[in-house]
């Protein structure tokens, strides 16, 4: 299975990409200018903050970035599309033949263009009603090279561009969108407008098997178009629209060839590579720093910040503790104030990091367990696992688990604690205390 | 111009001509045609120029403002709870 | 001349000079056409400024304006053109109408349209195209000016053809942000008025940068004045005889007025037409696909219908010379023969442009506005597309070129007036001003009209 992608990313401006019409107006019609609604006379107007995130997608997908880039008109009719032609982009993409990458698998990304999204339709028995908030709305598309071999690549791709995407400070968990290219053998069937990560990758599977179905059956493949049905999780065929549109495109003459050679914008992350060069560098567990960096771009920017200068275990406790408590919008100042009380074994506990947050000095006391306070949380912690006694009486092995719980429970060093867990666990067999 | 590809023509652009209208236009696009076949004997060279003079590069801020007069830009077309009406799909 | 602008200022008006203003020009429309939409109830600031008007394919908030199309029949632009907004901002100008046109500006003599504009000095001859109307007000009118616009030559022809100014600026000088396209990389909004001196005011006031339009360039508009006047050769010839005569009668004049006139050959201005005319119908094309009749405008009321038969069903309602283009245009766009008809164009433009500007750096160039005298509504209306769009031989090489550009009457034949235009370089606007200031001097204009005289 070959499989090919053309992914159309919303982008996070405040306004729309050719007018200042705001971009998350809810009620319908109301976010609307004789621009975005394409009224004689009007023009366009490029918004800058687009053009910025859209280099930086093109820039994280490894393309090579027009310097100079422009616009053209696609011609086609179709009620949503207001001018009757799309504002978008073609031989003058921001960004043209790059890549993405995930394991050691490579995409091929063919085109980074940035265009306008038309209005939205809603259907209402017989009428069709246009809702133009979202038309003009900026949007990024992704054209990929058919490289998706298989369910599972489809899936790579699209969490590793979820994630690229998520730290560039776009979103794309329920709103992507796209058109799937599928064929397994000479020709392609196009699957347009799915929507979700899940949809297209069961739009992908669903293709597949009917592809590879016909194909046993001794039957071709027809060249089409086809829509998902989300309901019957199947793919069908669209209905044939009535002229074979040749869009017919056009430079735009109301815009210019912008240069965009001094514009700055976001360098990207790529998540896997960065947590595994933390985790080489600072000899964490890499596991433990993608799961809490993965879709957390606060947390990632606090262990950048700091690395270096505190040991990386205490920030990554810290950044447990306060994920534990709900204190990620601790300010950066209390964050690090809570990392020189963990060096100091200080616990952090909830009532510690109001008091930090508050700015209230925390007494150092000196955090380690007095020996009969040690004793007594063994002693409890067996009272809860009676079975724990049993198992020691069998054979003495057992303690080393006794011993490990204790010392994450009381985030010590297992060396610390373990002559004093083998000495309640004597007396515990001896009777001397009673479990 | 072949008629199938003047109807392909009309197809595409969306445009129905009675039988006396597409008599004289299609003649008369027949003959522009011609006319502008001569601009093939023309030397060029060189790159193409979009528009008459260099335009700068402009971009608009990312600023929200809404549209003044937003009834008499809604009263250009027919509504039906908020919604504009469009033509069957 | 003097500025009527000024003038007006000057003169103590009764204070219903504007509602008797309205009134007459209600009457004069009857027999001229030359406005679509008329100012009668004078809505907002009472009608103290001077009266002018703008043609129908600039957005008038409040009022209908429809590019001389059924298509936009009813439609009422929620806002104001940058022009229309400086205009009324400065509190000087009161808004008197808007101008007859061919549909969108398709047309050299103004009769694409359902009811055409009528020649100022002769009901019976064209007003000319496509701002046919805005020049017919101009020639009728005392105290007036008229904003125009100018695609091919929209401005200089209707100008020449009722005997006043027509001033078409550089590309890209004044904001096209409210101006209905036609094709959006050749129109130039410019002003059509009875001096120089008015062109002048008006185009200060309109003039400069604005947010809303990115190919609107703020650049310095310089006055560098030329005293050496080309000819081309290869344009010349193809004028007929009657207006071949008084154009050698308009050199000697020149060149007693201490200018150089140089005859030259440049035969790639008289190769200007065919990309013209590929480029602005291949543009057209785009820009007419919008008009579904569900919008503005025209609201086509089948809503039952599927879409593309009820767009198909809307849009019978463009003219001929519309649908004409609308086909031209997205058979230029086709993806087979685009390089050939479309790139190639755009390759002869830059041409043109780069051997223009060498020549305009020393001087202007001079030609007749038109190679023909003024014809009778009933002749012109027999010319074939491709014989219309000849007529455009002189205005096509500064309007493809986005030349500044200005046609002054310069003599009358058979008590018509005929115009000559004078081109300068990009930017070079304020010559073109400067000379027919001068001209002025020692030429006094007959105009056809003096409605509205205090």
């Amino acid at each position: 299975m070959r499989i090919g992608l053309e992914i159309h990313i919303a982008l996070p401006t405040r306004s729309k990409l050719f007018c200042a019409c705001g971009t998350s107006a809810e009620q319908p019609n109301t976010a609307i200018c004789p621009i975005c609604m394409g009224f004689p006379g009007s023009k366009p107007m490029l918004n800058r903050e687009a053009v910025v995130v859209a280099l930086g997608i093109a820039n994280a997908l490894h393309c090579k970035i027009n310097e100079r880039t422009s616009f053209v008109r696609k011609i086609y009719f179709y009620p949503d599309l207001p001018k009757s032609y799309q504002i978008t982009q073609l031989g003058g993409s921001l960004g043209e033949t790059g890549y993405l990458q995930y394991d050691k698998k490579k995409v091929g990304i063919r085109r980074v263009q940035l265009e306008e999204d038309p209005a939205k339709i809603v259907r209402e028995g017989a009428y069709t009603l246009l809702d133009f908030n979202r038309s003009g709305m900026p949007l990024v598309e992704v054209v990929t090279d058919p490289d998706i071999r298989s369910q599972e690549e489809l899936w790579g791709f699209l969490r590793t561009l979820r994630s690229i995407l998520y730290y560039l400070g776009i979103d794309i968990d329920k709103e992507v969108k796209a058109d799937l290219n599928v064929s397994v053998g000479r020709d392609r069937v196009e699957v347009k407008n799915v929507t979700g990560i899940k949809n297209l990758v069961e739009a992908a599977k669903f293709e597949e098997e009917r592809q590879e179905q016909l194909v046993k059956e001794g039957e071709a493949v027809k060249q089409e178009t086809r829509g998902y049905n989300e309901k019957k999780r199947a793919t069908e065929p669209m209905r044939e629209k009535e002229t074979d549109e040749e869009y017919g495109y056009l430079y735009e003459p109301d815009l210019t060839v912008f240069d965009v050679s001094k514009i700055s914008y976001k360098k990207p992350v790529y998540i896997d590579e960065v947590t595994h060069a933390l985790a080489e560098k600072y000899k964490a567990n890499e596991r433990t720093l993608k799961e809490l960096t993965m879709f957390d771009s606060r947390s990632l920017e606090r262990i950048e910040s700091l690395k270096g200068r505190y040991r990386m275990q205490s920030i990554i406790h810290a950044i447990q503790r306060i994920k534990k408590f709900g204190k990620e919008g601790i300010s950066d100042s209390a964050f690090e104030k809570m990392i020189g009380l963990i060096d100091n074994d200080v616990e952090i506990t909830k009532h510690v990091i109001e008091e930090v947050e508050r700015g209230r000095e925390v007494v150092v006391k000196h955090a380690k367990l007095t020996e009969k306070e040690l004793e007594r949380r063994i002693v409890e912690y067996l009272r809860e696992n009676r079975r724990l006694l049993e198992d020691y009486k069998k054979n003495k092995k057992a303690a080393n688990l006794i011993i490990g719980e204790i010392s994450k429970r009381e985030n010590l060093h297992p060396k610390d604690v373990s002559k004093k867990v083998l000495a309640v666990l004597d007396k515990a067999a001896g009777g001397e205390i009673s479990i | 111009m072949k008629d199938d590809d003047f109807d392909r023509l009309l197809k595409t652009s969306r445009l129905r001509l009675s039988a006396e209208e597409r008599a004289t236009i299609k003649r008369d696009i027949d003959e522009i045609i011609r006319y502008f076949d001569r601009i093939n004997k023309a030397h060029a060279e060189g790159g193409p120029a979009h528009q008459p003079i260099s335009v700068p590069t402009r971009f608009r801020d990312d600023n929200v403002s809404a549209f003044a007069d937003f009834e008499l830009l809604k009263k250009t077309s027919k509504l039906h709870k908020g919604y504009i009406l469009g033509p069957k799909l | 001349m003097t500025s009527s602008i000024r003038e007006f200022a000057s003169k103590k008006k009764p204070g219903d000079y504007y509602q008797r203003l309205a009134a007459e020009v209600e009457e004069l429309n009857k027999e001229y056409h030359a406005f679509t939409t008329i100012n009668a109830s004078q809505k907002g600031k009472a009608g103290a400024g001077v009266p002018f008007s703008s043609k129908a394919n600039i957005c008038v908030k409040g009022f209908e304006t429809t590019a001389g199309s059924k298509m936009l029949r009813g439609y009422v632009p929620p806002f104001n053109a940058t022009v229309i907004e400086r205009m009324l901002a400065s509190g000087e100008y009161s808004f008197l109408g808007e101008t007859n046109m061919d549909e969108f500006g398709f047309g050299t003599f103004g009769l694409n349209t359902e009811v055409p504009a009528r020649n100022a000095f002769d009901k019976a001859y064209v007003a000319g195209g496509s701002s046919g109307g805005a020049a017919a007000a101009t020639a009728l009118l005392k105290y007036h000016v008229a904003l125009a616009e100018s695609t091919g030559g929209s401005i200089a022809t209707p100008a020449a053809l009722n005997g006043v100014v027509g001033f078409t600026p550089t590309y890209g000088a004044v904001s096209r942000y409210g101006l209905i396209d036609y094709a959006n990389s050749l129109d130039k909004i410019g002003v059509i008025s009875r001096s120089a001196a008015d062109a002048r005011t008006v185009f200060d006031l309109v003039r400069g940068a604005d947010s809303y339009d990115t190919t609107c360039v703020v650049g310095k508009i310089r006055d560098e004045k030329k005293e050496r006047f080309y000819v081309v050769k290869e344009l010349l010839e193809a004028a007929e005889a009657p207006v071949k005569r008084p154009f050698e009668k308009l050199v000697s004049k020149l060149e007693s007025m201490g200018r150089k006139v140089e005859r030259i050959s440049l035969g790639i201005l008289a190769e200007a037409i065919e990309p013209y005319y590929i480029i602005a119908m291949a543009e057209a094309s785009t820009n007419l696909a919008k008009y579904n009749g569900y919008k503005y405008g025209l609201q086509y009321g089948e809503l039952y219908k599927r879409y593309d038969e009820f767009f198909t069903s809307a849009r019978e309602n463009f003219g001929t010379e519309a649908k004409r283009r609308i086909i031209l245009g997205t058979f230029i766009r086709g993806e087979s023969v685009r390089d050939r008809y479309y790139t190639k164009a755009l390759v002869l433009r830059r041409m043109l442009i780069e051997s223009m500007q060498k020549v305009l750096e020393k001087g202007f160039l001079l030609s007749p506005t038109i190679p023909i005298l003024t014809p009778k509504i009933s002749d012109a209306s027999r010319l074939t597309p491709v014989q219309n769009y000849a007529m455009d031989l002189y205005t096509i090489p500064p309007n493809l070129g986005g030349f500044p550009h200005i046609s002054f009457p310069y003599d009358y034949v058979n008590g018509m007036p005929v115009g000559a235009q004078l081109v300068a370089a990009q930017a070079n606007d304020y010559s073109l001003l400067g000379f027919v200031d001068e001209w002025e001097k020692g030429f006094a204009y007959r105009f056809a009209g003096n409605v509205g005289d205090i």
